[in-house]
């Protein structure tokens, strides 16, 4: 493995770490309700989880209705008649809503000849069949909390070797005008809503959906624009009588320094057909014998346009690249069974280290089945196509069957094994990166260092059963 | 005393106990959903007057940054004394029904006023817009505010059939009739709803 393959394997790896936040204790102290109202294994959602995240982490009905934990008012509700003589008044949570956590991963790694395994060769001479070295991987502090019954907020600040990353830094005006849910805007830095579903909505990968970084696979860069990222931006969006849902956007991308326009552009829109509303309301199509089930189908489709600046490497002139995404994806729930589906192209008009255009197709699925509230096994399948101009199609298959167990609440741990295929591989001719063919980044390699190397061989396929991540996480 | 006065005296006072012998008494428990709310709850007669009934004073006081109590019932006509035992200034406003602001005094000082109209009175403090209380001013003496499990009691209640009726700062109750038959107690229980 080159050490420039090297050096994009571990950006990939610490860009997909896992980062589990969808809601937080912080919102069980403030209900002073389970961890379980609103997840099955955290961070994946159920239904009523998904409709409290749509709602802009709210109850249906009244909110504050809910709200057990002691409040401090910061004014009376009776001061909406004397404003503006008066500031609008809202309310503090008396505790501070912030919750804490960790997580990350044990690797085992089935043999010397797998693709971790030379590259754990190449590093050190040795190979690590089991490590523990990243089973802390992330400390997280989470914030979570409204100021009144309309406006919400979301905070979520991760620790890891590589710094301080503001993940989360949003404020959420709900109902803004007309009828309830229909108009809603979130300000400030956090993901774009391209799914009907939470960013996390898988039991096995970090993210429901995956995502392939082109520019640093071709380029080096080491802060790549992908689908499902953080983002500072704006976003309008809402559900119509509780079936059909949108999301319009607006936000500043990947900028790698200076001030540059914000000219990424997104747009979803989506219904739902069965169980519970999309904004919970009524609270019809809820099983309450088990809170995750539900008999429903939800379809959505989106488009991304997004404008990255970035550095190729240290000195040279900042690049830039436009790329074009749409996509459709969808959950089909039978019961305690549910599949998760989703494609997508993604076309940069600057992807190869050429400043050649490069097609990315995305296939996704996983499916799963909550045999009981604290265990879930699943499978999951992400397969990738990547197209330079001029070039051949790569082609990357991962199948990761796996299991998912809450040993409490808000403990868990996910076995995940990954089979890995790829035919094909990523070449680079004039880049920052050592030409020649690169080590493939596939999907949402949550797992540990996932990457299938060329073979020694020069053959340009190649298969292997590559890892077993098991991955711990707790919050409280 | 001449025997005529102590006649006429006793003759008054035989009366009125007996009044009061024959008059009922309503009582019964109020449910909210949400509960937290429950104890800014009150119970009336809805437009049950008692003529003759002489105007009363009566003090809400504010005490460690709180008014004290958080409910008080009076009857229309009645006057609220509001007290001040803080060392710190504190005022007295409401903006519901006329309105009025008392402006700020300061420690053992007080403000008064008048209650002529029905209805709930948010009181607020504008120097510490946590602080908050509610006066509701019944059309007369028949109300009662419910305790911390939701029980109420109005008591001297002449026989008739009224509406029984529910005020909450956040919730609602459809009234309800009720018949109060002579020296008996009668038990309604109400559920608030959004």
């Amino acid at each position: 493995m080159s050490r420039g393959a090297l050096g994009v394997a571990v950006v990939v790896l610490v860009l997909t770490v896992a980062t589990p936040a969808a809601a937080i204790p912080a919102f069980a102290r403030k209900y002073q309700t389970s961890c379980l109202t609103c997840h099955t294994v955290y961070p994946k959602l159920n239904p009523f989880g998904e409709a409290f995240r749509r709602n802009g982490y709210r109850f249906p009905g009244t909110d504050s209705d809910y709200i057990k934990a002691e409040q401090i008012a910061m004014g009376q509700e009776a001061n909406k008649k004397t404003f503006p003589k008066t500031a609008w008044p809202d309310s503090l949570l008396a505790a501070i809503p912030i919750s804490v956590g960790a997580n990350g991963q044990a690797m085992i790694v089935p043999s010397s000849t797998s693709s971790a395994g030379e590259a754990a060769k190449a590093v050190d001479g040795s190979t690590a069949h089991f490590s523990l070295q990243n089973l802390v991987a992330e400390a997280h502090l989470w914030g979570g909390a409204a100021f009144d019954d309309t406006i919400t907020s979301w905070f979520e600040l991760t620790f890891s070797s590589g710094g301080v990353d503001v993940e989360h830094a949003q404020l959420l005006f709900n109902d803004i005008v007309g009828p309830k849910h229909l108009f809603n805007v979130i300000v400030g830095h956090g993901f774009p809503n391209v799914t009907q579903y939470g960013p996390h909505s898988s039991y096995l990968a970090d993210q429901l959906v995956t995502v392939v970084p082109v520019t640093a696979i071709f380029w080096g860069d080491p802060d790549p624009w992908t689908l499902v990222d953080n983002y500072t931006g704006l976003e309008l969006n809402g559900v119509i009588a509780g079936r059909v849902d949108y999301a319009v956007g607006l936000n500043a991308g990947k900028i790698a320094h200076g001030l540059a326009p914000t000219d990424n552009f997104y747009g979803r829109v989506g219904f739902k057909i069965g169980g519970m509303r999309l904004d919970g309301e009524d609270s019809s199509g809820a099983d309450p014998d088990r809170p995750w089930a539900e008999t429903a189908l939800g379809i959505y489709g989106f488009g991304y346009q997004s404008n990255s600046r970035f550095d190729t490497t240290a000195g040279a002139p900042v690049a830039s690249d436009t790329a074009n995404t749409y996509g459709v994806g969808g959950r089909g729930q039978l019961g305690s069974a549910e599949l998760n589906v989703g494609w997508y192209t993604e076309s940069h008009g600057h992807g190869t280290d050429t400043g050649g255009p490069v097609n990315a197709k995305v296939l996704f699925g996983e499916l799963s089945y909550v045999v009981f509230p604290w265990m879930v096994p699943a499978v999951r399948v992400e397969t990738l196509w990547v197209t330079p101009e001029g070039g051949t199609t790569v082609r990357n298959l991962h199948i990761q069957p796996g299991i998912a167990f809450l040993i409490r609440p808000n403990i868990k741990l996910v076995a995940v094994f990954d089979y890995e295929s790829a035919h094909g591989f990523v070449s680079t001719t004039g880049g920052p990166l050592t030409p020649g063919p690169q080590a493939w980044q596939g999907g949402a390699s949550s797992w540990g260092p996932i990457q299938i190397a060329p073979p020694s061989s020069g053959e340009n396929t190649r298969s292997e059963f590559e890892s077993i991540g098991l991955y711990l996480a707790w919050a409280m | 005393m001449t025997t005529t006065l102590r006649t006429l005296t006793l003759a008054a006072l035989g009366t009125a106990s007996v009044a009061l012998a024959a008059d009922g008494t309503i009582t019964g428990k109020v449910d909210a959903t949400p509960a937290k709310y429950l104890e800014e709850t009150v119970v009336y007669l809805k437009g049950a007057k008692a003529p003759g009934k002489a105007p009363e004073t009566k003090s809400m006081d504010q005490k460690a940054m709180t008014f004290v109590p958080h409910i008080l019932v009076v009857s229309q006509g009645d006057t609220v004394n509001f007290l001040n035992h803080d060392n710190v200034v504190h005022n007295v406003y409401s903006p519901d029904n006329e309105g009025y602001n008392l402006g700020s005094f300061k420690q053992d000082e007080q403000r008064s006023y008048k209650f002529q109209k029905e209805g709930a009175y948010t009181q607020l403090c504008s120097l510490h817009p946590e602080m908050l209380a509610f006066i509701f001013v019944a059309p007369g003496p028949y109300a009662a505010a419910v305790d911390k499990k939701g029980n109420f009691t109005i008591a001297h209640v002449p026989p008739g059939t009224y509406q029984l009726a529910v005020w909450n700062s956040h919730l609602k109750a459809s009234d309800k009739p009720v018949t109060v038959a002579p020296g008996q107690t009668v038990t309604e229980n109400l559920s608030l709803k959004r």
